[in-house]
């Protein structure tokens, strides 16, 4: 018979912490299919456009962009591809990790009410926000595939690094936005500063435009990871080779250590939160 | 003797007044958490202990009751014994499957129909796909949702939620279970259904269950403790005693008074009907104790302003869970009340009192019985205990002739 004991949190081992979270990511895993799908489906029920939702705030950006490039507002260096395709890469990317910053708090506020009443692996929660966010990839991934076919942009074989590489970049900000998780759900500030400080970033990585060759921003993009991030991730759909190998590996290995101390924190974490958590 | 499924150890639990301290605690609790540092047996400032050194054990086929005031820490101890918050003190252990029914139709969307919000409902509270194919048929059976299975939930009815919510959790088989004060719903049929579904599940398993409902506790519990500020304040298996402090605790609050003309209450004694006046009457905490099925008298001493030439007067009693049980009024017994002297002074007898143990509250009524206009209703004017009963679910044990066949 399976025994549970419940004491205070101080007695826990981390290496232990750390391994009930990934069997709780197993155990959890059909419930937080179950609510992805209820999640999904309740949203697109209620609504005529559906899907198209969750193309419209990536399309949006990435028509201004292209209107202001076009009708010679703004002078951007040359791209090397179309810019309407390089502009909805950009903003694709850059929503992924916006998304993936946030969907732990997310998850987690909108889910209260079965936090403060029913005892269920938590780690389902993460599972649910990010089942939610690969749908919406998968709808942007298929704008973005329409906007390559018609400007005749071609990926080579490297396109199979970008999937791996693409998920190492979702795994580093989840993991930062599950360290902040405990902090955000305490604190609303957090949730609100995410978005605004990606807004704010944004404009220093090659997001809507290249990096430039010399000048303070160049500077600047060297210190920005996300620069790095965007720019093999381009590669990798254009038919370009990788260029940052060093970066990746010492990027994928620092993400996969954050993960881990991200999964303790959170595991450790949630009796606490749900303790000043109000239903 | 069957196994301990349920240990609760030396369990506390504390809890800060502030809000801006609790979140600024749990911060702290958080890190402390990680880098595993010993949480302080003290409090900090604003703190308090919400549980406090809690011991118990639950065996399989034993059904622990939980009672106490509002924030005795019932719910937090719940919490606790669910696994949702950790002790800051203490342990608990549990032995096999947990179920919880603290609340039904967790995880529903109204959006969705109820065969959808089936399989929410049922992966919340930690049912497999498979597990839930297998029971589909029979939730929809039990919940007597029927056709409208296939409509949003949102266009159920307040008893559907709970029943289609109810049917699901039925399903578990647990060996610990955890009931919060979720048997009073539906209609008539569906709340008998339940309990018996509980009865069911209450030989298996071992269970806690929390309520207020004393009629409740004292039908279905083996065992008792009565928490009061945090701390166990009673624990035994004699749970008419524990009830009978659980009344003692119960604070009747202020007096409720509400006044359209110039009635006013200006004293009030209440005796043991038939007591001799030389006998002292049986007392308690300073409250009149009385055998269950005899009566008391009450003395009322009225100003009533002279404009209010005829009278009627009711009189009320109530039990702890403010439910009105029995009236006594003077237009049942044919009287009409005379105001001559702007003063009235009487006595009424009220017996049998066929009530079981408990502690009562009487309340005062006065009418004027030309315009039929209410002069004065006045809560709680004095309290009487009824002793010892057996315990029993009703609110009432009435005497009866038994007439046995021999042969």
């Amino acid at each position: 018979m399976e025994i549970k004991i419940y004491n205070d949190s101080s007695r826990y081992h981390l290496g232990e912490v750390l391994k009930e979270s990934l069997k709780g990511f197993k155990r959890s895993f059909y419930l937080a299919r179950q609510l992805a799908r209820r999640d999904i489906r309740a949203q697109y029920r209620q609504s005529v456009l559906g899907v198209v939702w969750a193309v419209v705030p990536v399309l949006m950006t990435a028509l201004v962009w292209i209107f202001l490039q076009a009708s010679g507002t703004i002078q951007l260096s040359s791209t090397g591809m179309p810019y309407p395709v390089f502009v909805l890469m950009g903003t694709t990317c850059w929503s992924v990790w916006t998304e993936c910053l946030s969907l732990s708090i997310i998850s987690v506020n909108a889910n209260k009410s079965i936090i403060t009443k029913i005892n269920f692996d938590k780690e389902a929660l993460i599972t649910l926000g990010f089942m939610k966010m690969g749908f919406n990839f998968l709808i942007k991934l298929g704008l973005l595939i329409v906007f390559m076919a018609l400007y005749h942009v071609v990926p080579g074989w490297s396109v199979f690094a970008f999937f791996p590489l693409l998920f190492i970049t979702m795994l580093c900000c989840m993991s930062i936005g599950i360290l902040l998780a405990p902090i955000g759900i305490l604190y609303n500030d957090i949730g609100k500063a995410i978005p605004l400080s990606m807004q704010m970033l944004m404009y220093v990585s090659p997001v809507v435009y290249m990096s430039p060759k010399s000048g303070l921003m160049k500077q600047l993009m060297q210190y920005n990871p996300f620069y790095y991030m965007m720019d093999d991730l381009r590669n990798t759909l254009t038919g370009a080779s990788i260029e940052h190998g060093t970066f990746w590996l010492i990027f994928g290995l620092m993400t996969i250590l954050l993960f881990a101390f991200s999964l303790i924190v959170y595991r450790v974490s949630m009796p606490i939160i749900t303790e000043r958590m109000s239903a | 003797m069957n196994e301990v499924l349920i240990k609760a150890e030396g369990v506390s639990k504390k809890f800060a007044k502030d809000l801006k301290k609790s979140l600024f605690y749990g911060l702290s609790d958080v890190f402390g958490g990680v880098i595993g540092r010993k949480v302080k047996d003290q409090l900090r400032k604003d703190e308090f202990w919400a549980v406090q050194d809690v011991h118990f054990e639950v065996r399989r086929g034993e059904c622990l009751g939980l009672i106490g005031h509002n924030g005795a820490g019932k719910s937090t101890l719940l919490k606790m014994l669910n696994g949702l918050i950790a002790p800051d003190k203490g342990s608990i252990t549990m032995k096999g499957r947990i179920a919880a029914l603290i609340e039904l139709g967790a995880g529903f969307n109204p959006i969705l129909t109820g065969r959808e919000n089936i399989y929410n409902n049922a992966a919340v509270i930690g049912f497999s796909k498979k597990e839930i194919d297998a029971r589909f048929d029979s939730i929809v059976a039990f919940s007597e949702i029927g056709e409208f299975i296939d409509t949003p939930v949102k266009n159920y009815s307040s008893g559907m939620k709970v029943r289609l919510g109810f049917a699901v959790a039925a399903q578990l088989e647990p060996d610990v279970l955890i009931i919060d004060e979720v048997l009073a719903v539906g209609d008539l049929g569906f709340r008998v259904k339940c309990i018996n579904r509980i009865q069911e599940l209450l030989r298996k398993s071992a269970v806690i269950f929390v309520s207020h409902s004393m009629a409740q506790v004292t039908t279905i519990c083996t065992d008792l403790i009565l928490l009061n500020k945090g701390r166990i304040e009673f624990k035994g298996a004699d749970i008419g005693a524990g009830v009978e402090k659980y009344f003692m605790k119960f604070d009747t609050g202020d007096q409720q008074i509400i006044r359209t003309k110039n009635v006013f209450l200006k004293n009030v004694s209440l005796s043991t009907w038939g007591a001799k006046d030389a006998q002292l009457p049986e007392v308690q905490e300073g409250v009149l104790q009385i055998e269950s099925g005899g009566g008391i008298t009450l003395k009322l001493n009225l100003d009533v302003e002279q404009s209010v030439k005829r009278l009627k007067i009711r009189i009320g009693i109530f039990n702890v869970e403010y439910r009105l049980l029995a009236e006594v009024d003077t237009d049942q017994e044919g009287l009409t009340v005379l105001n001559e002297k702007g003063n009235l002074q009487f006595e009424v007898d009220i017996r049998p009192l066929h009530l079981r143990y408990g502690k009562y509250s009487i309340h005062l009524h006065v009418m004027d019985q030309d315009t039929q206009e209410r002069l004065l209703r006045q809560s709680d004017i004095a309290h009487f205990l009824v002793k010892n009963t057996i315990p029993v679910g009703s609110d009432f044990i009435l005497p009866a002739t038994w007439r046995f066949q021999t042969s």
